[in-house]
């Protein structure tokens, strides 16, 4: 019995196993037809293989390529990376830093009352006042105070106050009111009693 | 070796190696040099930004080769759609051919079996051109198709037959 197409196709990809390959290369040392056959399945594997992209058309584009993807890649990756890695450097440094801010500040309030400690309060125009009945204050009054206000979140403030033992009214004014829900405060009077 | 996607050393490695392979993939798919150039940079972009553990090199090419023939078979069912485009297609300027001495095939031949080429089935394509253009084995491209091996030599059998009965053999030349 002579061999079919796909045998023979199979055997020319090298992927026959044994014990077939060994028949199928018996039977086309005898058959002329099947080696004919098996010759011309070669030949027609040989021009659609051979008429492959040449290596040299694709250096072109291969180079062209990577420099595309080096520059709109890779750098940008390694400066993300670069970002990356200080930062982890730096977290244990920050905590440090933090650390130290808080133990100065802890350090200045109970060593250093007076003139130190006001320069670590929150609201340094209030205190002078602070034993008066009330107190009013503008985050948008003068220049010191509104910086260092402004660097506070209300919430903070009010905690910091409400730890000095103050009673605070606050009232917000001058609104527009962006959406139904939201209010946008834009000036805040913090009253200390 | 262990290839890291994103590491630019594994990067480079893979590069080197695959990339005439992909570009291989990609043109004998869509028969267009420009079209193949950007199917690669795709490929390789996606490659390098997915940031993908692979156990080999060869495991990184498959992977390639698989992203690369599903993105080619996409611009030629796009461009399927859009007739225009397989004009232009057809209207790109061949490759120049090399002139070497082991030039084996003539242009006109290569212009026979790309024309057989293309209109083969998408399965058959997709086959025919990992085995006879990406030089891989029945289990290789099995593995990028996800389909059997007996599936795998059963295509190539079927897309050789209807290459053989669209190239006119006595118009193939070889040396």
């Amino acid at each position: 019995m002579c061999l079919d197409d796909q045998i023979l196709n199979t055997y020319l990809d090298g992927e026959l196993t044994e014990p077939w390959k060994t028949q199928v290369e018996e039977h086309l040392n005898y058959c002329v037809a099947c080696k004919t056959r098996f010759e011309q399945l070669r030949s027609l594997h040989a021009v659609v293989s051979g008429s492959r992209l040449e290596d040299e058309t694709i250096a072109v584009h291969q180079n062209r390529v990577l420099q595309f993807i080096e520059k709109n890649y890779m750098e940008k990756r390694h400066k993300v990376g670069f970002l990356h890695r200080d930062f982890r450097v730096k977290t244990p440094m920050l905590l440090t830093a933090a650390a130290a801010f808080v133990f100065v500040l802890v350090g200045a309030l109970l060593l250093g009352p007076g003139k130190q400690a006001d320069a670590n309060e929150l609201i340094p125009r209030v205190l002078p006042a602070s034993e008066g009945s009330l107190v009013q204050v503008r985050a948008t009054e003068g220049l010191a105070a509104s910086q260092v206000l402004e660097s506070f979140p209300l919430e903070e403030i009010l905690k910091y106050l409400d730890a000095k033992g103050y009673e605070v009214d606050l009232r917000v004014k001058g609104i527009q009111p962006v959406g139904e829900a939201m209010m946008v405060p834009t000036e805040e009077s913090p009253a200390a009693e | 070796m262990e290839i890291k996607s994103s590491e630019n050393e594994s990067f480079r490695h893979v590069y080197e190696e695959v990339f005439p392979v992909v570009m291989r993939v990609a043109y004998h798919v869509t028969y267009n040099m420009d079209v193949s150039e950007d199917i690669c940079q795709e490929a390789f972009i996606r490659f390098y930004e997915k940031n993908i553990d692979f156990r080999s090199v060869d495991e990184a090419k498959y992977w390639l080769i698989r992203v690369t023939k599903n993105l080619a078979i996409n611009v030629m069912k796009r461009k399927s759609r859009e007739q225009a485009m397989v004009e232009k297609i057809k209207k790109a300027p061949k490759v120049p051919m090399r002139n070497g001495e082991d030039a084996l095939i003539d242009s006109e031949t290569r212009t026979l079996v790309r024309e057989a080429v293309e209109k083969l089935p998408e399965k058959l394509k997709a086959v025919l051109v990992l085995k006879e253009y990406a030089d891989l084995n029945y289990k290789q491209i099995a593995g990028i198709l996800r389909i059997s091996e007996s599936n795998v030599k059963v295509r190539v059998h079927r897309a050789r037959k209807i290459m053989e009965s669209m190239l006119d053999r006595e118009e193939m030349h070889v040396s």
